[in-house]
């Protein structure tokens, strides 16, 4: 029972709030809105039995991602954050004309399409286990397989955000002239 | 593992009793035994946030040598039901030039990152609502809101301390967060979980068991943990986002009234929850000094008195350093953390996964006693 | 995960919803109790009795932002440690210690270059990036 209401909640909380980021002409609410659908995906994850990615969701997305892309905002320092509505239905901020709307909605169907035949094969191959009253921990599952079977993944991850680290302290860095 | 209340409370007679009087519902039981307990913790945290704003008040008078409040109550202590209610009787005032959806929306979000991490807080080792297979891991994200909520706070006022001081202290509270959750993963290798239970249950028996006491490097992170902890909640030496001396009151500047109340319980419950891990993960929580084999729900009433003493304990130095130290200037706190902290916070991570291999996971009074 | 431990998930929600009905409660009692007397000069923002000039919202310094990058990068790095650490205890009793351990170092080593890096860059310090801006604005 609580798990379809948990599921109904994120899944209303993330739809709700990525209409929201559309919606609004605030670009600092949409920041928050997107906090909000970020939690619902969170909680969504939950209700997988994904314990572990779920926190991770809230612990880079909510902890992280969000603070700094409210920072950006701030850091373009706009005297004004709201835009004019200039689309076809006057809602959301965004520019565009018949033909680039036209355009998103065709790409979104067909990604739409290709996405729901591929879940349909992969959920036919591959049924959802019963795993009666004992579920195995996630994170020890995750953890020896980072370091069994994918130990050089983990490794790479590693240097890739090495690269990540020096590359936003060069382009952070005041430039000399 | 992944123990929860409900089914701690169901090895017990009167849970088949209250089955039945539930008419067989599982689930609408352990909503409701949830829904009792949910409320009860909220209001003995709001209590604690209450008296600790009495007890800052006369600890702080103490220190200066001064008498603090002592009209409301006796001794005073009725103090902060007074502050409530005046704080729910002022004008709602707030700036024309703010962002009036985040104003509201700030303290709010405040309140629900500290609540949502007291489902994870030990108070023993069966009154724990939900021991998560990610229980601190899941702490420390949740808690991560407070930081939101702190610059929403600032930039939502549109005045200029205001401002400065969301900015400061979202800066602050991610930057100290990366040395608390290394020295947190550091405890997390000693006791192979990350769940509250499973750390508990390294640290039974005597105090020489506790993790502050595993190895000298497990020693030295919780002090890197607590200082911290401190700098996370805000709290001085670290105090800069509401440094009243020149950001007038930093990111709550604009708020009047109920929402300001409801910054400073958040505040208040964030430094209770901050110490009682503090508790669990070093000082043993709830466990008790000896090894009891039965287990009745009286014993888990000490417990749950043992865990709030030492968190008490942690909240009275956290008091204590308040009105004893400085206020550190901005490069300083950036500097203690990403050049003093950070690095000490790895070693000592380094230090203990070589200590987990070396000495195969014994602690030093395992090695000097001989035990396990 | 079976039902019973996603009943486990139900606190969480519950006390999310506790603090929103407390905020709102508080509110809507605060509306009832509180005198409400608007006035022009009472709801300007704060600066010491002095009109404020301009708006709050202008463009803050770049550091604040390069904190924020660093963040997440450990922010991820700790993520990623966090389940190693977890079964570390395990493997180290079936007697994998070692090789864990030799994952975790080099792990960990890659992660100390990036912080060595930024400490030698002056990333790390808070005044001197901001002299050397200064100089290179004359």
């Amino acid at each position: 029972m609580f798990a379809q209401v948990l599921f109904l909640m994120s899944a209303f909380l993330t739809i709700g709030c990525a209409i929201a980021v559309m919606v609004t002409k605030n670009i600092m609410h949409s920041c928050i809105f997107l906090l909000g659908s970020l939690i619902g995906v969170a909680g969504l994850y939950a209700t997988l039995g994904a314990d572990f990615v779920a926190v991770t969701q809230i612990m880079v997305y909510v902890g992280g991602i969000v603070i700094l892309m409210l920072f950006a905002v701030m850091l373009t320092g706009g005297k004004d954050f709201v835009s004019r509505a200039q689309n076809l239905l006057g809602l959301a901020p965004a520019m565009g004309n018949k033909w680039t709307y036209g355009t998103g909605l065709f790409v979104g169907a067909v990604f739409l399409l290709t996405n729901v035949s591929l879940l349909m094969n992969v959920s036919k191959a591959y049924p959802v286990k019963n795993f009666g009253n004992e579920f195995p921990s996630t994170v020890s599952a995750i953890g020896k397989l980072l370091v069994k079977e994918h130990v050089l993944a983990f490794e790479l991850s590693s240097v890739l955000l090495l690269g990540a680290l020096v590359g936003a302290a060069i382009i952070a860095r005041p430039r000399k002239q | 593992m992944n123990q929860t209340l409900v089914s701690y409370l169901s090895q017990y007679e009167f849970y088949d009793i209250l089955l039945g009087l539930f008419g067989k519902n599982e689930g609408f039981l352990a909503f409701t035994i949830y829904l009792l307990f949910t409320l009860a913790i909220v209001g003995l945290c709001a209590t604690i946030g209450g008296l600790g704003t009495y007890a800052e008040r006369k600890i702080s008078a103490d220190i200066q040598q001064r008498v603090g409040p002592n009209r409301v109550g006796p001794y005073g202590i009725l103090q902060f039901l007074a502050d409530g209610v005046k704080m729910i009787t002022k004008e709602d005032v707030m700036p024309f030039t703010a962002d009036k959806f985040l104003f509201y929306l700030a303290p709010m979000l405040a309140l629900i990152g500290v609540f949502a991490t007291l489902a994870v807080l030990p108070w023993s080792s069966g009154f724990i609502m939900a021991d998560l297979n990610v229980g601190i891991f899941y702490l420390i994200a949740i808690s991560s809101l407070v930081g939101v909520s702190v610059f929403l706070g600032g930039y939502a006022s549109n005045s200029k301390w205001s401002m400065l001081g969301g900015l400061r202290g979202a800066s602050q509270i991610i930057s100290y967060e990366i040395p608390v959750t290394i020295s947190v993963l550091s405890i997390t290798l000693l006791a192979g979980g990350m769940s509250f239970g499973t750390i508990l249950s390294h640290q039974q028996g005597t105090p020489i068991n506790w993790f502050l006491f595993h190895n000298p490097f497990a020693f030295i992170a919780f002090f890197v943990y607590f200082i911290g902890a401190l700098a996370e909640t805000n709290r001085a030496p670290f105090d800069l986002p509401e440094a009243e001396s020149e950001l007038v009151s930093g990111y709550h500047t604009e708020y009047t009234g109920m929402r300001f109340g409801f910054f400073a319980l958040a505040e208040y419950i964030e430094v209770f929850v901050v110490c009682g891990v503090g508790a669990a993960l070093f000082l043993g929580g709830g466990n008790l000094p000896f090894n009891i084999s039965i287990d009745i729900i009286p014993l888990q009433l000490v417990q749950v008195t043992v865990f709030m003493a030492k968190a008490l304990l942690l909240y009275y130095v956290v008091i204590w350093v308040r009105w004893t130290f400085p206020r550190l200037r901005v490069d300083q706190l950036m500097s203690i953390c990403w050049k003093y902290l950070t690095p000490i916070a790895i070693f000592n991570l380094v230090g203990n996964a070589v200590w987990m291999v070396m000495f195969n996971g014994k602690s030093i009074a395992d090695l000097v006693f001989g035990g396990h | 995960m079976t039902p019973a431990q996603i009943d486990g998930l139900m606190p969480i929600v519950m006390l999310m919803g506790i603090a929103v009905l407390m905020f709102t409660g508080g509110h809507f009692l605060s509306l009832l109790l509180a005198p409400k007397k608007p006035s022009h000069l009472k709801s300007t923002p704060y600066e010491c009795g002095e009109l404020p000039v301009g708006s709050a919202w202008s463009a803050f310094n770049v550091r604040f932002y390069v904190v924020g990058l660093i963040f997440i990068i450990f922010d991820v790095e700790s993520v990623l440690m966090f389940p190693i650490a977890s079964v570390f205890r395990e493997l180290n009793d079936m007697g994998e210690g070692l090789y864990v351990l030799e994952i975790f170092l080099s792990f960990i080593s890659i992660l100390v270059m990036g912080i060595a890096y930024c400490w030698k860059k002056g990333d790390l310090d808070w005044v001197k990036s901001y002299q050397v801006s200064l100089n290179n604005n004359k």
